[in-house]
């Protein structure tokens, strides 16, 4: 009824036929998943079709396609009733330990959190909603999860783009594709060298180059990498935004002092609020920021630990593996 | 220059009034009683997996309780024999349906673990299993306690209003409480409702239970309810949003398309003796804050959440047009959130006189020139040079409104709080050329009611003194004409099952004269708030 691709234990994942799962709810459908995206956490991209409805849902219909935001809060603590849901502590968030993910073919959802695709659209191309929180002024990305961000700041009017990376193949997507201004490679830190300094030094760089002034008004990390948060302080003007997304190490030597003294924004930013979904949808539709290219790889549902593997092998000409869904 | 308001004030209105005091403080349960043994009092083992027999003795308590099986969850479809009463008539959980078989369910939990309602009030805390799901944990009455009252104050059509017994609501969700309403405050849109059965388009088609500035206690809490439990006391929020539209998503539930708000129409108010609501809607109060300070709450929630949309920040000047309750409130939260100038505007003396004692440091009579005179002459008896940062319409007045643009300085935040007119004359040119920023504001969101019962707590706001009397369930009527006269700040109505120590002394005779004054202050007005 319902072939699932389970983790049972670390490395260890197989195939099951698990019962087809019920609406708990009145407000919540059943999904026939089309595409599942494989993301560093595990799986948060996906798609599907509607095949059943809760009593009580108004705004879809069997058949409709739709994108799934994967995490559903408890709409009752301090942090959803201000509209951070994002924040809430009792998120449901599929294929995060207790609950299921969507590598499987039916999932269901809550349907505030599904989101009709319009037909011109390939459900095929992914969706990050984290494309959202972004805004004008040059931006200092790395990895292909930055690169869909400098098509969102063009697409939201920033002036100039600048994308930073270490591989070359991740540069050469984002000036193709998301139309960044500039790319740039940092050079490679001397032996022995003092990595803040170092930071400090390719920083300098970048501001040459690309005729930054004092700055950038606005910087992305995307990364998690130690060096690039550094970089990424250094790098911006006084009184600028720094926007932490990447996920690295937990604790990184990190410049605060200078975050005092050019009086700096630090902002974590971690998943979507409310609007994003819609947002990333209409510029995929509209042919804002183009996905497509994203995908590189897909696999047939049987195929998914291929897929894993594929992924953890971190080859440079690898970006999104697509997993489709059962038929 | 005018003086600034003196930190010791004169004997307060509240004082004057001989108020009724608050809800006897609750003592140390007595230890002698055990789960247990009120367990083997109270309630018959559970015999079937699809039966409850529920049977307990009333015995006089100060508030009588529902019996058990009449809170029990709409979804569990099960019988249950009361030998209080029959089970076909006065239990409100009464259904007939065959018995279901029992459900495994991902919600059926343990025994919760909850320390006795104080025994010395004669209550104990009991978990009722339930055949369907939920467990729900009630308080029980002790013996020989009268029937539980639900006796709501109905409003039939303009001026036409009755007592009604109605059945004791029932819990819809594992995230729902029940509530035994002790205290509400009377609010102008109550008022408007009963003159006029509408405002705007919410009117009233059928017999609507009036009231939603209440406090209660609890007295059962669903199985999910994880921060609340029986005996509680506490401030009711009386909106209740669906949670899943943009606008609950995005944090601003205030403006749910869907919102259920008590005693607008068709949904029935809190003049009534049970409530249910949401747990997250319920707001526990400080051992140090008593009940009927608590059905303050709501009106100051809307100041509190007023002054949030001005923005305003510590230093800065703020006038605010009207003085009536919200217009008063407004003023205490300004100084709480750090205002030094704070301007107390209305047309009549006698409100302006409380509004210094209360908490404005300056006061302006409003006179009937143009808006700009009228600015001109208030910026210069305040001492605002070119104008507030803030101005806060709480009249919903056209002239308060005009006068407000030509009061606030330039740059400044203009807040439109007050409901009067639906359409008037704005000084469309002058909120241009000043660059004025002005927000509407309606009820109130997140966190508005948690700050309101904080600055409560925390004596920042003495909202005792806006209570002008405290009236029986029964003198609800009399409050309504007493508030509609227009002498009065506050009134409070006791709720149907409470019984006032002392009874309050408020004279409910009308005053012919003042109430055609006040209808006349009242002419091409809204009316409410809320």
């Amino acid at each position: 009824m319902n072939p699932s691709f389970v983790l049972r234990a670390v490395n260890d994942v197989v195939f099951e036929d698990r019962p087809k799962p019920e609406l708990k709810d009145p407000y919540d459908v059943l999904v026939h998943v089309a595409q599942t995206g494989i993301c560093g956490s595990d799986a948060t991209n996906r798609s599907g079709t509607i095949t059943a409805i809760g009593s009580r849902v108004a705004n879809l219909e069997p058949g409709d396609r739709v994108a799934l935001e994967p995490g559903v809060p408890c709409r009752r603590c301090e942090f959803c009733r201000k509209g951070k849901y994002h924040l809430c502590l009792d998120l449901i968030f599929a294929a995060t330990p207790p609950h299921d993910g969507t590598l499987a073919r039916y999932y269901v959802n809550a349907s505030d959190f599904c989101y009709r695709i319009p037909d011109s659209n390939d459900p095929g191309g992914g969706r990050d909603g984290r494309t959202c929180q972004r805004r004008g002024g040059d931006r200092e990305d790395r990895g292909f999860r930055g690169a869909p961000d400098g098509g969102v700041a063009k697409a939201g009017g920033a002036g100039k783009i600048i994308g930073v990376d270490v591989v070359g193949e991740r540069l050469e997507l984002a000036r193709e594709e998301y139309g960044v201004d500039g790319t740039f490679m940092p050079p490679k830190p001397e032996e022995g060298k003092d990595s803040l300094e170092h930071a400090e030094a390719v920083s300098r760089l970048i501001k040459e180059e690309f005729g930054l002034g004092d700055g950038a008004d606005v910087v992305l990390e995307c990364s998690g990498a130690e060096a690039c948060v550094q970089m990424g302080v250094y790098t911006l003007k006084s009184g600028g935004t720094m926007v932490q997304a990447g996920m690295g190490k937990e604790v990184v030597n990190f410049p605060i002092t200078t975050v005092c003294t050019r009086g700096l924004v630090v902002k974590g930013s971690i998943r979507y609020l409310a609007g994003c979904y819609p947002a990333a949808i209409d510029l995929i539709a509209k042919g804002k920021v183009g996905v497509r290219k994203l995908i590189t790889n897909r696999f047939k549902f049987e195929q998914s630990e291929e897929a894993f593997q594929l992924v953890k092998e971190g080859r440079p000409d690898v970006f999104k593996v697509m997993i489709e869904g059962v038929q | 220059m005018p003086s600034q308001i003196q930190e010791e004030k004169p004997q307060s209105v509240s004082e004057k009034a001989n108020i009724a005091p608050a809800y006897p403080p609750e003592s140390p349960h007595s230890p002698s009683i055990t789960k247990a043994q009120v367990s083997a009092a109270v309630c018959q083992p559970v015999t079937s997996t699809n039966t409850i027999s529920y049977t307990h003795d009333n015995s006089k308590s100060p508030i009588p309780l529902p019996l058990t099986a009449e809170v029990a969850s709409p979804l569990a479809k099960h019988h249950h024999t009361c030998s209080s009463c029959s089970s076909a008539g006065s239990c409100a959980s009464n259904d007939n349906s065959s018995p279901l078989a029992p459900l495994p369910h991902p919600l059926v939990s343990k025994q919760v673990d909850i320390a006795p309602f104080p025994a010395s009030l004669g209550y104990t805390t009991v978990t009722v299993p339930n055949v369907r799901y939920e467990n729900v944990t009630v308080l029980v009455p002790p013996k020989d306690s009268p029937k539980p009252q639900n006796l709501s104050f109905v409003l039939n059509k303009p001026l036409d209003v009755g007592f009604v017994e109605r059945p004791i609501p029932k819990l819809q969700s594992p995230h729902d409480v029940l509530v035994a309403v002790q205290y509400t405050g009377i609010c102008g849109s109550d008022v408007h409702y009963w003159e006029h059965g509408r405002i705007g388009h919410f009117v009233v088609e059928s017999p609507m239970v009036l009231g939603h500035e209440s406090a209660g206690t609890v007295v059962a809490v669903g199985s999910a309810v994880k921060t609340l439990v029986p005996g509680d006391r506490i401030a009711l929020e009386p909106g209740y949003p669906c949670r899943r539209c943009g606008d609950c998503l995005a944090g601003r539930y205030n403006l749910c398309h869907e919102m259920v708000f008590a005693a607008t129409p068709p949904y029935d108010g809190t003049l009534t003796g049970f409530w249910v609501a949401p747990f997250d809607f319920c707001y526990k109060l400080p051992g140090n804050v008593s009940l009927q300070e608590g059905a303050l709450v709501e009106p100051l929630a809307v100041a509190v959440h007023i002054v949030r949309q001005a923005r305003v920040s510590p230093g800065q000047s703020v006038v605010i047009m009207g003085a009536g309750p919200v217009g008063l409130l407004c003023a205490a939260v300004a100084k709480s959130f750090g205002a030094t100038t704070v301007v107390c505007v209305d047309i009549i003396a006698a409100k302006l006189e409380f509004a210094k004692e209360f908490a404005a440091t300056h006061t302006y009579l409003s006179q009937r020139v143009s808006a700009e005179q009228n600015a001109t002459a208030l910026k210069e008896a305040a001492g605002l040079g070119g104008g507030a940062d803030a101005v806060i319409d709480a009249s919903g007045a056209e002239p308060s409104i005009q006068t407000s643009l030509y009061t606030v300085r330039v740059g400044g935040t203009y807040v439109q709080a007050g409901m009067g007119k639906p359409d008037i004359n704005f000084p469309i040119m002058a909120m241009c050329l000043k660059e004025v920023t002005a927000r509407g504001s309606f009820r109130y969101g997140p966190g508005d009611y948690k700050l309101a019962i904080e600055l409560v707590a925390s004596k920042k706001v003495d909202v005792k003194a806006l209570v002008n009397g405290v009236v029986e369930f029964k003198h609800a009527e009399e409050a309504f004409k007493k508030v509609k006269e227009g002498q009065v700040i506050k009134i409070l109505i006791a709720g149907p099952n409470e019984k006032l120590e002392t009874h309050g002394e408020l004279d409910t005779g009308v005053d012919a004269g003042k109430l055609k004054e006040a209808e006349a202050a009242a002419a091409n007005s809204e009316g409410g708030c809320c």
